[in-house]
């Protein structure tokens, strides 16, 4: 229903053939704002807290927004498709118990264990995908109950309360020295590439066109001849993929110990981002590149709320004014645009 | 508009894929059938048939030695507990993802942790009495409801994310509100008295212990949700805008005023909830209705299995009281089949599976006739 009143990001709409028309801009004026908002936080927390703008502080902020905005950009094509993955929270939870027990037990490099942790993610993404696409049930209610089932797996997988002795394989993505080159931590470089490859895709291939036709209207898409199930299926198997990925980057933590709590409530935390990045949770619009400003803008908002001395629970009260903020301008610009093309007829 | 028949009329069966059998052979396929069709789609007879299906298979593993403890009905009396928060929480997610547009309430369970917070300063810190801290604490969840309402019905946001943002903002702001502390003493202690197993007066001796929080919490929250939903006007109207939004406002309906105060009800539930749980634990704690995996999740599932469709306009309260008893009470034999606490993680498998389960047959039933109800 949202797509309709935004003819630029409409692949559907009538006169979509001319190439630029389709794609209008390749930043949107969410994303815009976030840049903005982004900007105006990091100088006025430069100047009321001197340490906030140097690399001690903005490096374990990027190490924090890696893995939210990694996740996110599955969670980005679910949503775009009209799902949702609730269970991304209990996915991390089982990939990095997995892998944590294998580098515990066996010795592997690195590239193994991303082997095991992606293989492992993809196959619950796949659970829930074929739940989904071939169940035709409501994703919310399938990631409700596959999230239970996760954590089920992790904790059975955990055996006792923590997992000890990690060894330190993980540090190239991790926060400490070894994980960052010329600065730059390794796990943000990788989610920035990731990032850009996901705006590619979703831009420019005929696939990821295909899943905003699924958001916007199932029915219309399967009619156009998209395979909507296969599709379907994809989104959420990427998300696990990506999920695996996310969980080593929350297993690199720096210590040598696994708790129970890892993964807990990080669904919330990527949906948060996404949604602050302009994706509709109705479908058929969103964009990746938003969700990786949104990631950074709550971590900002976290750290500059630890940074301020506050108590560090406020800063999800401004996660959820953020929430608020942006998901509102975004109805008022629908709202404009509808009234735009009502009076253009 | 007085009668009271199921809020949405099926939509007439498919033109038939089979032709009709002959009048002699239906006669005897139609028991089974019949029975299948009932199972299908009458989820309160497939939450019974499963709730009695629980219940016996315990008792028989608790005869043959196979739990922990004695699997009988005092154990489950007192199971009930437990039951009650969850009861009430799901009938505040029945109300709001009736409501439809995908309706739903995430932030049940921050709502319960600040309204507990609330009840603790004005019951324990300001010495309020109980009857008026109670108030309170339903005002506040009220008001904190009816935030989302305002959010979701008159400004148009998605129920999930506006019930997201609130969920951030008021789990924040009940932990920050006490710095970090929760809230107890003499006066919530002795409320723990008021919730806990009772012996039932004038037939107590013959019936087990029950909990007392059932009469003075659950009871009357699942009437009045059942009078306002089953036997008023209200609920008509919720009915009507969760199964179609435009219909709804060409009938005449408040269809922005009727979704607002669903969730504004849903706040007030959860502020009578957040009282109960105070006095279950002695304690207001900050993270109350939010610890873990918070309480918003189980509540929204046992919705679900309860039968309410999360596309809006189909739910029973009987649905989510029995859903709510069968995994109270299969939660208990879990519990019981393990030593130790293994049996919580298997509880979380139990819940997942359920509820998996059950979208699933929800699907398979409107395939195959037309809905549930």
């Amino acid at each position: 229903m949202t797509v309709i009143a935004d003819p630029g990001a409409d692949p559907t709409a009538p006169d979509a053939h001319a190439r630029g028309r389709v794609l209008a801009s390749p930043v949107t004026g969410q994303e815009f704002v976030l840049l903005g908002v982004i900007a105006v936080l990091w100088v006025l927390l430069g100047f009321s807290t001197p340490a906030f703008l140097t690399a001690g502080s903005l490096q374990p902020l990027l190490v924090e927004v890696a893995p939210v905005a990694l996740i996110g950009i599955g969670m980005t094509m679910v949503i775009i498709t009209g799902g949702i993955d609730i269970s991304v929270g209990g996915a991390i939870m089982v990939c990095a118990v997995t892998v944590a027990q294998t580098l515990v037990t066996y010795e592997m490099s690195i590239w193994v264990a991303l082997v095991i942790s992606v293989a492992v993610g993809a196959g619950l993404g796949m659970l829930n995908g074929f739940l989904i696409a071939y169940g035709r049930v409501p994703a919310i209610i399938i990631t409700f109950g596959t999230a239970n089932l996760f954590q089920f797996l992790g904790l059975q997988i955990f055996g006792s309360s923590t997992v000890n002795g990690i060894p330190s394989t993980l540090d190239v993505v991790g926060r400490g020295v070894n994980g960052r080159t010329l600065g730059i931590p390794h796990s943000f470089f990788i989610t920035v590439v990731l990032v850009a490859l996901a705006w590619w895709y979703l831009r420019h291939t005929v696939g990821g066109r295909h899943l905003y036709a699924i958001g916007g209207d199932p029915v219309a898409a399967r009619l156009a001849g998209v395979r909507v199930r296969r599709r379907t299926l994809l989104v959420y198997l990427i998300t696990g993929a990506l999920v695996g990925v996310g969980a080593l980057f929350y297993l690199a933590k720096g210590t040598s110990t696994l708790d129970q709590s890892v993964g807990s409530g990080r669904e919330l935390a990527v949906i948060a981002a996404v949604v602050i990045g302009g994706t509709s949770i109705m479908g058929g619009r969103g964009s990746v590149l938003g969700t990786l400003l949104g990631a950074l803008l709550v971590q900002t908002v976290t750290s500059g709320v630890t940074q301020l001395g506050w108590p560090s629970q406020l800063s999800d009260l401004f996660v959820g004014l953020a929430i608020i903020v942006a998901v509102g301008t975004d109805l008022l610009r629908q709202r404009a645009r509808t009234s735009a093309t009502r009076s253009q007829r | 508009m007085t009668t009271t028949v199921p809020p949405t009329t099926p939509p007439p069966p498919r033109p038939s894929k089979k032709p009709p059998a002959a009048p002699t052979e239906q006669r005897t396929a139609s028991i089974g059938s019949g029975l299948l069709r009932a199972v299908l789609t009458q989820r309160v007879v497939l939450l019974v048939v499963l709730l009695v299906a629980v219940v016996v298979v315990n008792m028989l593993l608790s005869a043959n030695g196979y739990l922990t403890a004695t699997y009988d009905f005092d154990y489950l009396a007192s199971a009930l507990i437990d039951a009650v928060p969850l009861v009430m929480l799901a009938l505040a997610e029945l109300i709001v993802i009736v409501s439809g547009r995908g309706g739903i309430d995430l932030s049940i369970g921050a709502i319960v942790s600040l309204s507990g917070m609330v009840f603790g300063f004005a019951y324990q810190q300001w010495g309020w009495p109980f009857w008026a801290g109670l108030v309170l604490s339903a005002a506040t969840g009220t008001v904190l409801g009816l935030v989302n309402g305002i959010l979701v019905a008159k400004l148009g946001f998605p129920a999930l994310i506006a019930t997201l943002a609130t969920w951030y903002a008021y789990k924040s702001i009940a932990v920050v509100i006490n710095d970090q502390k929760p809230i107890s003493g003499k006066a919530i202690q002795g409320l723990f008295s008021s919730v806990n197993d009772k012996n039932v007066w004038l037939i107590g001796d013959w019936i087990p212990d029950i909990p007392l929080g059932v009469f003075t919490y659950m009871l009357p929250v699942v009437v009045g949700v059942w009078i306002l939903l089953a036997r008023g006007t209200y609920g008509r109207r919720l009915y009507g805008i969760g199964t179609n939004d435009t219909a709804a406002t060409f009938a005449g309906i408040d269809v922005a005023g009727t979704r607002m105060r669903a969730y504004a009800l849903s706040g007030l539930i959860g502020g009578i909830a957040a009282v109960y749980l105070v006095a279950e634990f002695s304690s207001a704690r900050t993270d109350l209705g939010t610890a873990g995996n918070g309480l918003a999740l189980p509540a929204i599932t046992i919705a679900v299995l309860g039968g309410v469709a999360i596309t809006g306009g189909i739910g029973r309260v009987a649905g989510v009281v029995l859903a709510a008893l069968l995994v109270t009470w299969l939660n208990l034999g879990i519990q019981l089949s393990f030593q130790g606490n293994e049996g919580i993680q298997f509880q979380l498998l139990a819940l997942g599976v359920l509820l998996v389960f059950a979208a699933l047959l929800n699907g398979v039933a409107t395939r195959r006739y037309g809905g549930t109800s």
